[in-house]
């Protein structure tokens, strides 16, 4: 009897591991390319003063 | 827009509580380090069966990692996550639960591992129901942390929180996968995994409990009390985003670089390295972006402690995180595994980056939750340059000797013969440098005690009653995210923007992320038939052999032996013929090893005679007079529980192990053989009556070491399928 190992061992995935390999650069380069990309600086700006100010929310809900 | 506001409180409390954890239990890791460090140097601080270096080696390292690490971890983040979230941790209850359970889990730990419970596992050695108290530990902590996630009152969730979340669920993960076991007594276990596969799980564990223990919580940490210390914002929050998806993406894979040459499918091992090579980018992105969080408040540092303290953690962090992706090319790997090079590369990490940054963080923390002064300033400054030279005299003696001793292994003469057969002859050229260590190690724990002394006396200044000051803030409307965060394209990251509100579908994602690329290589490695061909002449070992090993796990022989022969000219000259994957299919768990602190064991079986492992373990020195091994003249005299054998056998077979008749009858089998051990040592003029002593049973798995694959049919089996190629 063939067990799931037997089956997959002959499902012929050499190339799984580069699959993967190219999958995850393409989204490591997406995200590169997004954060790159010129966008609202300030909001940025505003929520990077986060850990300065303990009392005042930097992005509360009527903004 | 009016709206309605809420007074609360920061429960400042639980953060007290977790710093004076950390310093108590990071003073603790470090002596019992520096204990291991003087057993090194000298076998004559092995001073008892329950404190000899294989036991308290893994003391050492949970105790530093989860103890100490841990509770930094839990301190900043408590204090952190409140006022980042303005909001009070969702519930008190479960904030001090997690404290308590997590230290009633520290004091078990420190209780089991000399006591010689472990699951052989690198930072995973802790037993099933300690494990199991972990998780329901953990679980509890999740719960509070996203219940205050759910009711925060900041609707941007700053990037050290996403740090955090990352960890809270990877750690989690992690650890349910790698410990699945079956229990065969109230503290022993069997993993479910074995040879292969288990080695896998295993370092798939440890090379992401250090990314995602000692990694993205300290770099959350890092996000939060750096900007802080320096009075200014992170350098650039757009490369903390990009430092954050990349790091999560990219760490999960790189596990496997931990078993090159091995018995590791070579695929697997290759994708480890390519992922470890690209984590250089996000690793240094991180550090830069520390750095330079500093821009235009340099002077500072000449100043300010607390500084001095993050600018060398964030530097050691840029160190090891270049020199990971170096040692995880394979050719570098080859020289540097097994020896102390590897040491050296943990505790830059550990000392450097993990160590000051605490350090840091508590001195910046100390005068605002005890509210008072920090009680010297000087002795802060004395603290850094006192434990930064202890740094510098441990890595430096500690890299000279992994560099030494790997340059040794592989020496050939002009003959072609190893320049150093004797492999003891390779551990004394290391005796100086281990001394070195030795003080450099008590460099930083003198500096730590500085450290401690300085934080009780600021703490002893604190008021009678702490000042609990009360913050308003507007509760966050249940209204869809904000304005701005709905237009845009891709690369706007509108999309990242919404994300960055939306605390349960980003930690989905990152779940996401962990997972589908843990199955990349998991599944491959488990389903793949012919990633591991069997070997027909490889069998189960006998009852007695794997009482045996059990002796052999629990005096923590794997700490200082490997049992993996790497397929170089010098291992095997020196070892005998590489080790084959399918030698280790009855492994639970795998002992292949990470440290050849003595010579490989794994083939072992048939160099010596019985009564020469007697003698040895009951005196390496009456054999190796220069041996560094520890005494084991007890295992003379302990009585082996050849009632409790079944048991193990059973667990075994329910593993899938073939036993065969041993399932009925192995305390039978094992006295059997037993007493003819026994037999041949008496025969040999060794000591008599050791038929049911533990020595024999040791004797009889170190005999068996590697000795099936040279019986008859010892040849690998063609695979059942067709080779699917990539490995």
């Amino acid at each position: 009897m063939r067990s799931i190992a037997d089956v997959v061992g002959a499902s012929g995935l050499s190339g799984y591991a580069i699959v993967a390999l190219v999958l995850f650069f393409i989204a490591f380069v997406a995200v590169l390319a997004s954060v790159l990309a010129p966008s609202r600086s300030s909001f940025y700006e505003r929520v990077g003063q986060m850990p300065l100010d303990d009392l005042t929310p930097q992005t509360p809900r009527e903004r | 827009m009016n709206a309605r506001l809420d007074s609360f409180s920061y429960d400042d409390d639980i953060v007290r509580k977790f710093l004076f954890a950390t310093i108590i239990f990071g003073l603790v890791g470090m002596l019992v380090g520096l204990i291991v460090a003087l057993q090194l140097a000298n076998p004559a601080f092995n001073v008892s069966p329950i404190l000899t270096f294989g036991r308290l080696r893994p003391l050492h390292t949970n105790a530093v990692v989860f103890a100490f690490a841990g509770n930094a971890w839990f301190c900043g983040a408590y204090y952190s996550t409140q006022r980042l979230l303005k909001t009070r941790m969702w519930s008190d209850s479960l904030s001090r639960f997690h404290f308590w359970g997590w230290q009633a889990i520290i004091v078990a730990a420190a209780i089991t591992l000399p006591l010689g419970f472990t699951q052989a596992k690198e930072y995973a050695e802790l037993e099933w129901p300690i494990d199991i108290a972990i998780a329901v530990v953990w679980v509890a902590f999740a719960i509070n942390y996203f219940a205050t996630l759910a009711k925060r009152r900041e609707r941007h969730i700053y990037v050290a929180i996403w740090f955090f979340i990352a960890s809270i669920i990877t750690v989690a993960v992690l650890h349910i996968f790698n410990n699945l076991s079956i229990p065969v007594g109230p503290l022993k276990s069997y993993s479910i995994y074995a040879g292969v596969q288990d080695a896998f799980m295993q370092w798939w564990y440890g090379h992401n409990a250090v990314a995602f223990f000692l990694t993205t919580p300290f770099l959350g940490l890092m996000y939060y009390f750096m900007p802080k210390a320096a009075e200014r914002p992170v350098f650039s929050y757009k490369l903390s985003i990009l430092h954050f998806w990349s790091l999560v993406f990219l760490y999960i894979w790189a596990g496997p670089h931990h078993l090159h040459y091995t018995a590791l499918p070579d695929w697997a091992s290759t994708l480890g390295m390519v992922f470890s090579v690209m984590l250089i980018a996000p690793s240094w992105g991180g550090m830069i972006n520390g750095l330079l969080t500093l821009r235009g408040a340099w002077h500072k540092v000449t100043e300010e402690p607390v500084l001095k303290f993050f600018v060398l953690a964030v530097t050691a962090y840029g160190m090891s995180t270049f020199e990971g992706p170096m040692l995880s090319i394979k050719s570098i790997n080859g020289l540097a595994h097994y020896t102390d090079w590897v040491i050296a590369h943990v505790h830059t990490g550990a000392l450097g980056w993990n160590g000051f940054l605490t350090f840091g963080m508590i001195y910046w923390l100390a005068p605002r939750l005890f509210q008072a002064p920090l009680h010297s300033k000087k002795l802060a400054e004395t603290h850094f340059w006192v434990s930064t030279f202890g740094i510098l005299l441990y890595v430096a003696s500690i890299y000279s000797a992994g560099i030494t001793q790997g340059l040794m292994w592989r020496a050939f003469d002009e003959t072609g013969r190893l320049q150093f057969p004797d492999f003891i002859e390779t551990t004394m050229r290391l005796m100086p440098m281990y001394w070195v260590r030795v003080a450099g190690g008590t460099l930083y724990i003198i500096g730590t005690i500085i450290f401690i002394y300085n934080i009780v006396m600021t703490w002893k200044k604190r008021p009678a009653a702490y000042e609990v000051p009360v913050v308003t803030a507007a509760p966050l409307s249940a209204l869809p995210a904000p304005q701005h965060a709905k237009s845009g394209g891709l690369l706007a990251m509108t999309w990242h923007r919404k994300w960055e509100a939306m605390p349960l579908f980003f930690s989905v994602m990152v779940a996401l992320c962990i997972v589908v690329a843990s199955l990349f290589e998991i599944i491959p490695t488990f389903l793949i038939k012919s990633n591991v061909p069997s070997i027909a002449s490889v069998k189960p070992y006998t009852p007695l052999e794997l009482e045996g090993r059990d002796v052999y796990i629990r005096e923590g022989c794997f700490n200082c032996h490997s049992q993996m022969i790497r397929p170089f000219r010098f291992e095997t000259e020196r070892y005998g013929d590489y080790s084959k994957p399918g030698e280790s299919v009855y492994d639970h768990p795998f002992l292949w090893g990470s440290r050849r602190i003595g010579p490989d064991l794994a083939r072992e079986g048939g160099k010596y005679p019985a009564l020469w492992h007697v003698r040895h373990m009951e005196n390496p020195r009456s054999l190796s007079p220069k041996s560094i091994m520890p005494t084991y003249p007890g295992l003379l005299s302990n009585t082996i529980n050849f009632d409790g054998i079944q048991k193990k056998v059973d667990a075994m077979a329910m593993l899938g192990v073939p036993y065969g008749d041993a399932v009925n009858k192995a305390p039978a089998m094992a006295r059997e053989q037993a007493a003819a051990i026994a037999a041949d040592v008496l025969k040999n003029g060794g000591p008599a009556g050791l038929g049911d002593k533990e020595i024999t049973a040791l004797v009889a798995y170190l005999e068996r070491l590697g000795t099936d694959i040279k019986k008859p049919a010892g040849v690998a089996l063609a695979p059942s399928v067709p080779k699917a190629g990539g490995n």
